[in-house]
């Protein structure tokens, strides 16, 4: 009976098709639609209920609310919140940073407020005094240990008395918490802290960290009134929201604009030797010198860019740079020295480096999937490519089973190479991580003579028998170096770093293939250049000195020795010993002459804690290192991990009926931090599992509805 | 017979890749369930003393501990490592981090929407016992949780003794690989 309907179904065709594809158009919309709505939902009731408990104090949605918050504070609205100026003086002679940062808390309100500052210091910075200036009084801080400091401090809080705690986040971290700042008043929190100069090509420098003008946010108060331990709950929220802040923070770009709060910069600098060369590379500054070869430096007022580090470098007069500098300071009945020694420069230079023996190693385990080995790949290519003809080389891969290219290294011909990089092209990433028998078969093979022989492992660490393999590294190193390179978005930088540190080479972390260039070129100049080995320090027999670094690293291109010691009185002299390409080199430096330089003792115990933090790391408990660090800090008066410094008035001056708003300060950090990314970025844990059963269902009931109709439309057809 | 037609073809091709695409969806979903019961033997293993214990052959993680939330019924074994391989079977440890037992922050990444979806359901107080291979028990209680960005890593490098868990945020976002991470803190219970 449909076969005698008309054969002329353009029109219906016509319509057929449109009605399906608006069908299957209403279809997916409807499917899209439950789901945005089912989704929706289920937020919208998250949401209810993580309001409903009002247990945390700051939950998601307050977050987000804090956030617009500061928003409307940096478009210029007038908020209630108090505001932040800093003032920064250092005092830099011979190699220590003298560094006072003075942080002036002004409270504009009609409230009573706390303000949290969170803020970035260098890196080594030992910070050993605070003081809370209340307009002519200084109440000195004192050095407590962590959680005695929180208890002190948030006594004096509710009790409505001044003070301010200082504390270390992490080590280049650190929050200032001042209470009880009343309407209209100023209170300057003045911390100090010591610093050594690094020193690398020739150059000195001195870095400050800089925020993006920093300011305070208003948001909602981080816990209750009567929340006694805010430590508990209150400083990651303080990161987190600043943090968070930091983010929608527009940068300071409108130069027109008012600096809301400026920092300023003042530099007394005594380098000690004429100077060729002195700058300020990132921000503009005023320089004075006096007739003793004393500068002053001072930050132009005009708007600087404020995402960068401060960074005064300083370059000394040809032929007139100190081939050595010695500083000491008599403390509490022992000396600490701090000693600089550059390696002479003259004839060794110009030679080539001797001809080198580069085994690579490269993890293909199956952690490596994915972006990690195409970034191994790219690394490793490119470290072919720039071997000499007169390099040998070998590459070694290893998963659950070690496979070397090559019976032994072989040299370093087109003909090897071209058959390593295709060798290297095919490398999948599968199976386990057995690391220990592929760096013994590295670490083991004859020491070839006139060779420098340099072991380049690349990896994303993921091991637990780290410690067993330190100990291979340690027992079978010889004359090798060991260069670790990080792959991958979350390699075990850890291990690497102490791997790198027990091989006697470097670390090098790349994170994403487009970085692999630039961070391998920086790897290959240090591995190209001439370098010393080996070195030494040779104490007088029986004398007990406990030196940081424990064992000088190998010096690269125009690297310098550093190290601080502790030592009995007494001690007058010291003999540097070390290899330079091959040649026997020593020095004997004379411990009497050395300037004496207050602040080298603060410097030797920062250098210890840093060792004993890093212990954590290598299975030491942490009680053991707390306890150990807590001696130290408490000893030479430091703030740690462990240790704050806290400063409270006697008299109580907030009156009791008035409450205490907290207000936490922003300020952003990302450039101090990017050094210390190692880590990439947190893990990425979402699956696409959803979304394919969602197209799946979707591809499956349009199919199906095609279908129907195409045998609808055959039959009316 | 007649001819199925261009429509025919587009059906059973769309079909098909809603087949594909169901399977792929609920491999996913099925590997991470199954795997927490292959991962037992293993666990069983190393809690009888021996350490590093690989679940099968060709792994290239082993179970570190065991962590549990008795008010959300949730029992899972954390892998060591929180590369895309171990963390489609379990939990991860992420290396670097300190080991859970040891000083320092442990932190833990688990899938947002297979075995960490648990945690948008945790509340402040919550408590979260950790087991280590050695049949050693830990407790810790839920004091924060928060919406940071892939890039705060310093969360993995905080203060003292503590347990993060972390896993991708938002929850029901269909497209992987956003920039966002939830992040839930606990403290030690000290008995």
């Amino acid at each position: 009976m449909f076969a005698t309907r008309p054969t002329n179904s353009l029109w219906k065709d016509i319509a057929f098709t449109s009605l399906v594809s608006f069908g299957s158009g209403l279809l997916a919309a409807l499917i899209l639609g439950a789901v945005v709505l089912l989704l929706t939902s289920t937020v919208a009731r998250a949401d209810l209920t993580r309001s409903e408990e009002g247990t945390g104090p700051v939950g998601i949605d307050q977050v987000s609310r804090g956030s617009l918050l500061l928003k409307l504070a940096s478009g210029g609205v007038s908020v209630d919140a108090p505001a932040l100026t800093t003032d920064v003086e250092m005092e830099i002679s011979g190699l220590l940073a003298r560094v006072s940062v003075r942080q002036r808390f002004s409270n504009p309100g009609k409230q009573w407020v706390e303000g949290i500052y969170v803020f970035p210091l260098p890196q080594d910075a030992a910070v050993d005094r605070m003081r809370l200036r209340i307009g002519e009084r200084i109440i000195v801080g004192e050095i407590q240990e962590r959680g005695q400091a929180e208890k002190t401090y948030a006594r004096a809080r509710k009790e409505g008395r001044k003070a301010s705690l200082l504390s270390q986040e992490r080590p280049n971290i650190f929050t200032t918490a001042v209470a009880n700042i009343g309407p209209g008043e100023e209170v300057q929190v003045e911390l100090e802290y010591q610093q050594a100069l690094r020193y690398d090509q020739g150059r000195f420098a001195v870095r400050f960290p800089l925020v993006v003008a920093p300011r305070f946010i208003p948001g909602t108060p981080l816990s209750g009134e009567e929340e006694v331990e805010f430590a508990a709950t209150g400083w990651s929220h303080n990161t987190a929201r600043v943090k968070d802040a930091s983010r929608i923070t527009p940068p300071v770009a409108d130069p027109s604009g008012p600096q809301i709060n400026p920092v300023t910069i003042l530099v007394n600098l005594d380098a000690g030797f004429p100077l060729a060369r002195l700058e300020s590379r990132y921000h503009p500054v005023d320089i004075l010198a006096d007739e003793n070869g004393r500068h002053q430096i001072r930050l132009q007022q005009a708007p600087v860019s404020m995402d960068r580090d401060f960074e005064l470098s300083w370059v000394p007069d040809t032929g007139l740079a100190p081939q050595a500098a010695l500083f000491t300071e008599r403390w509490e009945a022992a000396d600490y020295a701090l000693l600089m020694l550059m390696p002479p420069t003259s004839g060794a230079d110009s030679a080539p480096a001797p001809a080198r023996e580069v085994i690579f190693v490269i993890d293909t385990s199956g952690s490596m999937h994915g972006a990690s080995i195409k970034q191994a790949r790219a690394s490793l290519q490119l470290a072919l490519s720039r071997l000499r003809p007169d390099d040998r080389f070998n590459v070694i891969q290893f998963n659950n089973q070690t496979h070397a290219l090559f019976g032994q290294a072989v040299p370093a011909v087109s003909i090897n190479i071209q058959r390593a990089v295709r060798y290297v092209g095919d490398l999948e990433a599968e199976g386990g991580t057995e690391m220990l028998p592929a760096l013994e078969r590295a670490l083991s093979g004859e020491q070839p003579v006139g060779f420098l022989r340099q072991i380049v492992f690349l990896t994303d660490g993921s091991v637990g028998n780290e410690t067993e393999l330190f100990a291979l590294i340690q027992q079978r190193l010889g004359s090798s170096r060991l260069f670790t390179i990080g792959i991958g978005s979350a390699p075990n930088s850890y291990f690497m770093t102490r791997a790198a540190r027990f091989g006697r080479g470097s670390f090098t972390y790349i994170g994403t293939t487009a970085e692999v260039k630039q961070k391998m070129e920086g790897l290959f100049r240090k591995l190209e250049s001439p370098v010393f080995t080996d070195i030494d320090i040779v104490w007088p027999d029986a004398v007990e000195v406990e030196m940081y670094p424990r064992k000088v690293p190998d010096l690269y291109l125009g690297e310098a020795v550093i190290l601080t010691a502790r030592l009995p009185q007494g001690v007058d002299q010291l003999e540097v010993r070390g290899e330079r390409n091959g040649q026997p080199w020593q020095q004997r430096v004379d411990l009497r002459g050395g300037g004496a330089s207050a602040g080298v003792h603060v410097y030797w115990a920062r250098r210890k804690i840093a060792e004993l933090m890093d212990q954590r790391a290598t299975g030491e408990t942490e009680e053991k290192v707390r306890a150990a660090v807590l001696e130290v800090a408490l000893g030479h008066q430091l703030v740690s991990r462990y240790t704050s410094l806290v400063a409270v008035d006697r008299t109580p001056i907030r009156p009791e009926d008035e409450a205490l708003d907290t207000k936490p300060v922003a300020t952003n950090l990302p450039h101090g931090w990017s050094a210390d990314r190692v880590f990439g970025v947190l893990p990425r844990t979402a699956t696409s599992s959803h979304l394919q059963l969602l197209l799946g269902l979707m591809a499956l009931s349009s199919g199906a509805w095609l279908r129907r109709l195409a045998k609808r439309i055959r039959r009316y057809g | 017979m007649v001819r199925p037609g261009w429509r025919g073809y587009l059906a059973v091709g769309l079909v098909l890749a809603g087949v594909w695409w169901l399977g792929q969806g609920a491999y996913i979903q099925v590997k991470a369930w199954l795997a927490q019961y292959l991962l037992q033997r293993a666990w069983e293993e190393t809690l009888d003393g021996g350490g590093g214990i690989s679940p099968w052959p060709w792994a290239d993680t082993w179970p570190i501990a065991r962590i549990q939330v008795d008010r959300l019924g949730v029992d899972q074994i954390v892998l060591e490592g929180a590369s895309g391989r171990s963390l489609a079977f379990g939990p991860g440890h992420i290396s670097g981090t300190a080991k859970p037992g040891a000083g320092g922050n442990s932190a833990i990444s688990g899938h947002r929407d297979t075995h960490f979806r648990f945690l948008r359901e945790l509340q402040d107080g919550d408590e979260i016992r950790l087991i280590l291979p050695a049949g050693t028990e830990l407790r810790y209680r839920v004091d924060q949780r928060g919406v940071y960005e892939q890039e705060d890593v310093w969360l993995l490098d905080r203060g003292e003794r503590s347990l993060t868990l972390i896993t991708c945020y938002p929850f029901d976002a269909l497209v992987p690989g956003g920039s966002e991470r939830f992040v839930v803190s606990a403290r030690p219970v000290i008995l």
